[in-house]
């Protein structure tokens, strides 16, 4: 399947005279667990927001699964959102919200979401509000799940679990990713474990896109050079995205593969997804688009003094 | 490096999806909303108990004192008495008027306005079924339900204030009667109550959308409602029909007497006028009051007084609406609730589909 | 991964070693010396990895590597010699800075290694490593791409990873000429002034760069990790 699941072109959602996302155009291919990374207030709930339809766009279109307008019926039946904090009904019970989830939707799974919740121990009388922060995650990702959607989107999922419960979840839904083909795209602030879990990465900063691509592409297309903090400022090889210095040593991250010669006196190596993504962040001006059908030119940016 | 290989699932027809069929909404509303529509069950249960009790023992106490012969005896005016003294009720029946205020307010206003509050709308409205129908889908059922609810109580309401409907001749008993038209019992009758009551679930429905807080919600269709409740009452409700006008001195107990006054001439008299014109008659019967408090005794001898005017030319109008009009205005006044109600509900769903966030 | 290494044996777990020790013994794979030795520590071993040691350089064509022990990793605990899953079961050490794919790849030449992998054990699901390590699908299937490209596996379609190949087993003579080798590099490095941390980072980096150079033209961008040094 080479469909996008998520196309998104010129797309910017203002509130009043704030613009909480400005020109985001994406292209996120299917088949793959993609993050939405940010810092707080980059634009990740309002980019999930207008995917699945809950907010209208200020300019430009968002469509899903090939082609199909956010929020329209067509849209809803293929996605299953889990918003922030796992908004369930706390006054139902578990098979109450079962029950619910089913007669919303065209399609649910009823004996495969009794069987995960049996896995994870959750009984099917109690009351929503009476779990544990872990288990309402759990069990709005088995709803969700539960749906058989094509795309699942998740809004920070995990930042109020333990890691216990964060490991728990992941392995829920990479294993639906495997068995189902469900294509993932969650937003977190939190990169460390991102690396194990994604396959494409978007960063949003201040409501841009700064980097959209595969993951292997990226890092790929990146290296860390080592070398004298007195010669950062005579660098004059490949774009650097970043350079972090000391007094006698300095790191620079720059836009280059492991073919592209080093110069004397430094060594080069791979960067590290979080190393990549932090570089990214602390330099509002750069950019790396390499979602498909961009061109892999990006600016030059400045070395920061 | 390859994506993760998608197993191939068969594709479905997504140009004609078929939508989920809206009967399905009815267990969700029901799971979600069991509570609400429970209490007023409850309520409205506890007050027909009540009244149920109380009706059963005014109709027995009206149909002693309306069998008893002869009509002026002492024995027979006891039990008219008896009668008029289980008044009170009327007179407080007025704590029923807040009963669709309330209902209205706590089964509408949350529908909308809880799952704003609490966030849920990120989960009700991404689910498959849509969310202006998922809003439709909830607001007709809890609608009908209230009003069929309220619709059956004002029925028992109507049965019990039956006894203190105008009848002809039951005033020349002495018993505690009414007019329909009474301000505090027109709108708790079988087609005013549960309109007044859906019209109240529609504003709290529309409030809870634009408000977005449950309790701000629910106190602003109090609010809204009791000045859409005190204008029909006030100032609609005398106008459904073009009034009549009667120079008959008098009018049957069961009209609703919109104003009276005295013409002469073809010129409205003010009271005062009246009163210079009937002091001196006063006086003239009543000589030992003094002039000043003359007009205190007017009421023993109030149709003596209406008989002299207008045996002297002046002319009594009264302005009213008749008894047999009752029926054409609360079929009227429920119609208009009915069209608002629809309007609101239908500007709910329209917000609903237009905005969310 | 080595999840029952440490695991205590039971008698009838000694019984069965010893009687696959008689058979290897009786297909001409141990001289009596050898097989007497083994049979002694198989009936003195204390734990399952004991008894896996004995059984090291011992290929075998289609027995499991150790008998009626049960299978750790994918299957279900407690099954028998042939009972389904992976003999081994992959961890995740998430501070290393190894990418996650090249420490699965890690792993199963490890497991080569030591035997507790052989020809035609099957490799943990993809499916069974997402859902215990909680790791993207793909990260699993490059790693099995890679071991394939290898040539140390191979897939099935419809049934999953299997080993098809060993790494070769440097023989014991070698061990020990490398061994030495080794000693005398330490001593000269001791020599030269470098502490043990030293030793070990110029080691790291001559490995680091030993890989580069064997394996740089055949994954795409660079392996990674790699080091490149500069022309001084």
């Amino acid at each position: 399947m080479n469909m996008n699941v998520v196309e998104a072109s010129g797309l910017g959602k203002r509130y009043g005279g704030t613009w909480a996302l400005r020109e985001c155009t994406l292209a996120i291919p299917a088949g793959h667990v993609a993050a939405l990374v940010g810092p707080n207030g980059a634009g990740k709930t309002t980019l999930l927001n207008l995917a699945v339809g809950l907010a209208e766009p200020s300019a430009g279109a968002v469509t899903v699964l090939g082609g199909r307008p956010a929020g329209s019926p067509a849209a809803l039946d293929g996605i299953a959102f889990v918003a922030q904090d796992t908004p369930l009904y706390k006054n139902l019970s578990v098979a109450d919200m079962l029950h619910v989830t089913r007669n919303l939707n065209r399609r649910f799974d009823q004996p495969y979401a009794q069987a995960r919740l049996a896995e994870l121990g959750i009984p099917l009388n109690r009351r929503a509000g009476k779990l544990s922060g872990g288990q309402q995650a759990q069990l709005a990702l088995t709803l969700a799940l539960a749906r058989r959607p094509r795309l699942l989107l998740l809004d920070e999922p995990v930042a109020m679990l333990d890691p216990v419960a964060r490991h728990d979840f992941m392995a829920l839904m990479l294993t639906a990713a495997v068995d189902d083909g469900v294509s993932v795209l969650l937003s977190s602030h939190v990169l460390t474990e991102l690396e194990r879990v994604a396959d494409y990465l978007i960063l949003l900063s201040r409501g841009r896109v700064q980097v959209a691509g595969e993951v292997d592409d990226l890092l790929a297309s990146h290296r860390v050079l080592t070398g004298p903090a007195a010669e950062v400022d005579r660098y004059a090889g490949r774009p650097v995205v970043h350079a972090g210095r000391a007094e006698v040593q300095a790191h620079l991250l720059v836009q280059a593969t492991a073919d592209d010669p080093v110069p004397p006196g430094w060594t080069a190596r791979t960067a590290s997804l979080e190393e990549l993504a932090l570089a990214y962040l602390r330099q509002p001006g750069a950019a790396a688009l390499h979602g498909p059908g961009r061109d892999r030119g990006t600016e030059k940016s400045e070395v920061t003094r | 490096m390859t994506a993760l290989t998608v197993p191939a699932r068969p594709e479905e027809d997504d140009t004609r999806l078929r939508p989920v069929p809206w009967r399905r909404m009815a267990g969700v509303t029901w799971r979600q909303h069991r509570y609400a529509l429970l209490g007023v069950v409850t309520l409205l249960g506890a007050v027909a108990v009540y009244l149920w009790i109380a009706g059963l023992q005014l109709h027995r106490a009206y149909a002693a004192a309306i069998a008893c012969h002869p009509a002026r005896s002492p024995a027979c005016q006891d039990l008219v008495n008896t009668f008029n003294g289980m008044g009170t009720f009327l007179a407080n029946g007025s704590i029923l008027q807040a009963l669709p205020a309330l209902i209205g307010a706590f089964v509408g206003a949350p529908v909308l306005a809880r799952e704003l509050e609490t966030g849920t709308y990120r989960y009700a409205w991404t689910q498959g079924f849509g969310r202006w129908r998922w809003t439709l889908g909830k607001l007709v059922p809890l609608a009908v339900a209230v009003t069929a609810a309220t619709a059956a109580f004002g029925a028992l309401l109507s049965w019990y204030y039956q006894p203190y409907l105008a009848t002809p001749g039951h005033q020349a008993l002495g018993l505690s009667q009414t007019s329909a038209f009474n301000g505090g019992l027109f709108d708790l009758r079988e087609v005013a109550f549960p309109a007044w009551t859906l019209a109240a679930f529609a504003i709290g429905a529309l409030a809870g959308m634009l408000i977005r807080r449950v309790v701000p919600a629910i106190v602003a269709t109090l609010a809204v409602y009791a000045g859409l409740a005190v204008t029909a009452g006030l100032f609609l409700r005398e106008h459904y029909l073009t009034p009549l006008l009667t120079t008959n001195l008098t009018v049957p107990g069961s009209a609703w007497i919109l104003s009276q006054w005295w013409t002469k001439g073809g010129t409205t008299l003010s009271q005062s006028t009246i009163q210079q014109v009937m002091d001196p008659v006063m006086q003239r019967l009543l000589p030992a009051v003094p002039p000043d408090q003359v007009h205190l005794y007017k009421l023993p001898t109030i149709l003596n007084a209406e008989q002299y005017l207008t045996q002297h030319g002046y002319t009594y109008w009264t302005r009213y609406q008749p008894g047999s009009r009752f029926w054409p205005f609360q079929w009227i006044e429920g119609g208009w609730l009915l069209a608002l109600s629809a309007l609101l509900i239908a500007a709910t769903i329209w917000l609903v589909r237009r905005r969310a966030t | 991964m080595y999840s029952d290494q440490h695991l205590r044996v039971s008698d009838a777990e000694r019984k069965a070693a010893s009687g696959q020790l008689a058979e290897h013994f009786a297909a001409g794979r141990l001289d009596q010396a050898e097989f007497d030795d083994r049979v002694g520590r198989a009936i003195s071993a204390k734990t399952r990895g004991d008894l896996r040691g004995l059984f090291a350089d011992l290929s075998e064509t289609g027995a499991p590597t150790v008998p009626e022990l049960p299978r750790g990793g994918g299957g279900s605990p407690g099954d028998g010699p042939r009972g389904p899953g992976s003999p081994i079961e992959f961890r995740l050490d998430a501070a290393s800075g190894v990418p996650t794919y090249l420490q699965l790849v890690h792993q199963v030449e490890h497991a080569l290694r030591l035997g507790y992998l052989t020809l035609g054990d099957q490799l943990p699901k993809v499916r069974d490593v997402v859902a215990s390590l909680a790791i993207n699908p793909n990260t699993v299937l490059k790693a099995y791409k890679e071991l394939e490209t290898k040539g140390l596996t191979a897939g099935r379609p419809g049934q999953g990873t299997f080993i098809q190949a060993t790494l070769s087993q440097v023989a014991l003579p070698e061990l020990a000429g490398l061994r030495k080798a080794l000693l005398g590099w330490l001593t000269a490095a001791d020599g030269a002034g470098l502490d043990e941390d030293g030793m070990v980072a110029l080691f790291t980096s001559a490995l680091r760069d030993f890989h580069e150079r064997r394996s740089g033209s055949r994954t795409r961008g660079g392996a990674a990790s790699s080091e490149t040094e500069g022309v001084a």
